[in-house]
């Protein structure tokens, strides 16, 4: 497959994941927003920001004290913030455009369907504001974009020819997804510690965020614990959502598209370290030290980050050495 | 459109055919100095339009402006686009559909076919020879000054073997009708476009009106892609018998990239950036996921200049170094040839009919236009003489720029237009302001009368192909006869009939 598609579809899946992950975390602060106090409310937004590496507008989050309205105008600019404002790239409706544009520059190689899907999500994006979604329940927003995605993702998923293409979609997905996933929980442990929690409901939201909240009710019925969700959404292969996860899937992507011969390129090799840091290090770690688990999250984090550079050596930018 | 939205269509207009005032046609007028494509004369339909227009009259109004309004959704969802270049927000402009056919009967096609078949075959021949012998040139058919001397002329093409002599793999050639018939406007051949939007308005039409086709016996167009991919393995170089095809394109910002996607997508080839390829030892290699693959034919949309940095625009981004080189070698074909470009020069153009002549020993069957060249005294003065009569148009421009429509441009644009006639003659040719044919367009008050032309695209391997189809451009503006796509002209479908 020719580097520059390959690298349209990673960046393609990547973002798609992005924004996808953003509209989790919205629809989620939506609903934390209803019902909580604000403090924890205002604890949630920090989570948001510290997971996405963002300074807010204004440079903090702290509410003045005498300023009785101070959240509800907040919310509507941090919202903002990481759904349209034009200069954040990592906005929501950024992301939906560079999927598109990394689409558009590939649409000889993916299914037609999948295409107008994506611009379908697009066009509808396009022109909304924050001011009219405000004003029309912001949550019901975020779930449509969601499922806008998310029909992208079936389509393709229903459409696409498994060739290369197919993996270094899966390879941008999947690496995006470890690394926010691994973002989040790093700033979740940070404000809130897994030793005896106020309250529930910050460690359900983390869950609801990750589409993890049944399957941990189904598997783990003594109740909530902070230490077995953490080891749930990092270790637990068959989550979706779970760190393990997107390395199996990143994992067998790489494998399908390597070129040949015995010998494992950088990019497997390093991902292969990252599985046994999960399967054989990660138990081994204290799991009420919540020091140790940020440290092994961020390690995550950043081997992910160089994954990435490996990917875009082997197959994108490669130096050519001596042409045939 | 469903069965559910048709009835719903109805409820919403009453039952029952169409009254007289809404039918399509009703305020439908036709005027003695255009050719009209549909009608005869004002409520008398040409004998192989009646069946279409007698349908279209019994749709309501709802119906139609349902059908116009299906075309142009799906050309936004599928990002059916060509950039209008300095229009602001314009970069994926969606192309303009309009959903009522323009049909042509059997014979007309087979003269245009038959005439498109004989002016590629001598400009082909033509280009062989300027490249090569130079007969032409000697015998002085064809003034040498005029082809050494025009910027399209390309020396570093002189004694190229051109894999199977053929240098215009693929032309376009604008056609318009008059109440005198039809002419030649002009033959693109470098870096035509509009095939993908034939092919679209098609895809598009046979939705919206789809029970039409078969009562119409309108021919097929779908095998484009397939007729394309054929003829471009036929131009490989010797002793490759599958060759690996590109199409390489200058990217995003260019304002046919959809077209350059389609295309890709249809023959089921790479689309390439001239920063994918690199020449190694004089052979072409794309970069891929698994290494360097060699690539044998090019199917370039960049134009000449800046196909190779090495060879002509040294300032080009879009090309690969060494491509010609490559080329000169025999070792990669690049369709169209570098250097076609003379044969397309509005000047050369006059002394196509004299290449017919000349090459085949046949009576052109299709006339160019009348055209005067403004470096000859006469058609200077002439030019000058009947500006506001005339259109102007520099001779290495194509669509629609540098154009000086002499009865639509003001006294001061006429009389700037003149200093740099003066100044440069060169560079100018005239001809009459053309009555171009007119077809039925759909307004917002039923259908009127908007100035059309057609490009047919022909293929040229080891034997000539084309399909039975052409772009048809309109000119949406009523009155205009602007109907190029990069001035904001739009398209209908244009329906070939069998007999």
């Amino acid at each position: 497959m020719l580097s520059r598609n390959a690298q349209g579809l990673y960046w393609m899946g990547r973002y798609l994941e992005r924004a996808q992950h953003g509209c989790h975390l919205l629809a989620e602060q939506f609903i934390i927003i209803e019902d909580r106090p604000i403090e924890q409310i205002d604890q949630s937004w920090r989570r948001l920001f510290r997971a996405a590496g963002r300074t807010p507008l204004g440079g903090h989050l702290d509410p003045p004290p005498d300023d009785e309205d101070f959240m509800l105008a907040d919310a509507y600019t941090l919202a903002d913030d990481l759904t349209f404002e034009p200069t954040n790239p990592n906005a929501i409706r950024n992301c939906v455009a560079a999927a598109r544009e990394s689409a558009r520059q590939v649409r000889n190689v993916i299914p037609d369907k999948m295409w107008s899907s994506l611009n379908l999500a697009y066009i509808d994006l396009r022109d909304v504001e924050m001011e009219t979604i405000w004003n029309d329940r912001p949550g019901t927003f975020y779930d449509r974009t969601m499922g806008a995605i998310r029909t992208v993702s079936g389509v393709a998923e229903g459409t696409i020819y498994r060739d290369d293409g197919w993996h270094f979609l899966q390879l941008g997905r999947f690496v995006e997804r470890l690394q926010s996933v691994a973002a989040l929980m790093d700033a979740h442990i940070a404000l809130f510690p897994t030793a005896a929690p106020d309250d529930d409901a910050d460690w359900l939201s983390l869950l609801w965020i990750c589409e993890a909240h049944f399957a941990y009710r189904r598997l783990y019925s003594q109740g909530l614990r902070p230490t077995s969700m953490v080891d749930f959404l990092v270790a637990d292969p068959s989550l979706s959502h779970s760190i393990r996860h997107a390395l199996g899937r990143i994992v067998e992507a790489l494998d399908a598209v390597a070129a040949g011969p015995p010998l494992r390129i950088e990019a497997e090799r390093r991902a292969g370290r990252m599985v046994a840091s999960i399967d054989l290090d990660w138990p081994d770690r204290d799991p009420e030290d919540d020091d140790a688990t940020r440290s092994a999250l961020q390690d995550l984090g950043a081997s992910c980050r160089q994954l990435h550079d490996d990917i875009a050596a082997a197959y994108f930018n490669y130096e050519i050495e001596d042409a045939p | 459109m469903s069965r559910e939205s048709r009835g719903k269509q109805s409820e919403a207009d009453g039952d029952g055919p169409a009254n007289a005032a809404q039918r399509l046609f009703a305020a439908y007028e036709t005027r003695p100095a255009f050719y009209d494509e549909m009608f005869e004369a004002t409520g008398v339909p040409r004998a192989h339009c009646r069946e279409l227009c007698q349908a279209l009259d019994a749709m309501r109004p709802a119906e139609i402006a349902a059908m116009q309004e299906y075309a142009e959704r799906s050309f936004l969802h599928q990002g059916i686009t060509f950039a209008v270049y300095g229009e602001e927000g314009a970069q994926e402009r969606i192309i303009p559909i309009d959903f009522l056919p323009r049909l042509v009967d059997a014979a007309d096609w087979d003269l245009v076919e038959r005439g498109l078949r004989q002016r590629l075959e001598a400009l082909n021949r033509f280009l062989a020879d300027v490249y090569g012998p130079g007969r032409i040139l000697e015998d002085g058919v064809v003034p040498v000054d005029l082809v050494r001397g025009c910027p399209q002329y390309r020396v570093e093409m002189r004694g190229v073997d051109v894999p199977h002599g053929v240098y215009v793999a693929l032309c376009g050639t604008d056609i318009v009708r008059t109440n005198d018939g039809f002419m030649v406007l002009e033959d693109n051949l470098r870096v035509p476009s509009g095939v993908s939007y034939m092919l679209a308005n098609r895809r598009a039409l046979k939705t919206s009106l789809r029970n039409l086709f078969r009562r119409h016996h309108v021919r097929g167009i779908d095998h484009y892609g397939r007729l394309l991919r054929q003829t471009l393995t036929e131009l490989a170089p010797p002793g490759v018998s599958d060759p690996c095809i590109v199409l390489l394109t200058p990217g995003v910002y260019n304002s046919a990239f959809y077209e350059h996607m389609f295309l890709a997508q249809e023959m089921g080839v790479e689309l390439v950036q001239g920063s994918d390829l690199l020449v190694h030892n004089g052979f072409v290699y794309m970069r891929t996921t698994a290494g360097l693959k060699k690539v044998d034919v090019i199917y370039r949309r960049i134009d000449d200049d800046f196909i190779d940095p090495l060879a002509f625009r040294p300032d080009s981004q879009l090309g690969t170094p060494g491509l010609f080189y490559a080329y000169r070698l025999g070792n990669v074909t690049i369709a169209n040839a570098p250097g076609t470009g003379v044969a397309d020069d509005k000047s050369v153009y006059v002394y196509v009919p004299d290449m017919i002549r000349y090459y085949l020993s046949e009576e052109p069957l299709l006339s160019n236009v009348d055209t005067r060249l403004c470096r000859d005294p006469e058609g200077l003065e002439y030019t000058l003489d009947n500006l506001e009569k005339l259109v102007v148009k520099m001779v290495g421009e194509s669509g629609g720029y540098g154009m000086l429509v002499g009865p639509h441009a003001t006294p001061e644009e006429r009389a700037a237009y003149a200093e740099e006639l003066r100044r440069n003659p060169d560079n100018y040719v005239s001809q009459p302001v053309l009555d171009l044919s007119v077809s039925p367009c759909l307004t917002p008050s039923g259908a009127g009368p908007r100035h059309v032309d057609l490009r047919p695209f022909v293929l040229r391997g080891n034997e000539t192909r084309l399909v039975p189809g052409a772009f048809c451009r309109v000119a949406l503006v009523e009155g205009s006869l602007v109907v190029n796509s990069s001035q904001g002209g739009g398209g209908k479908d244009l329906w070939v009939l069998s007999d």
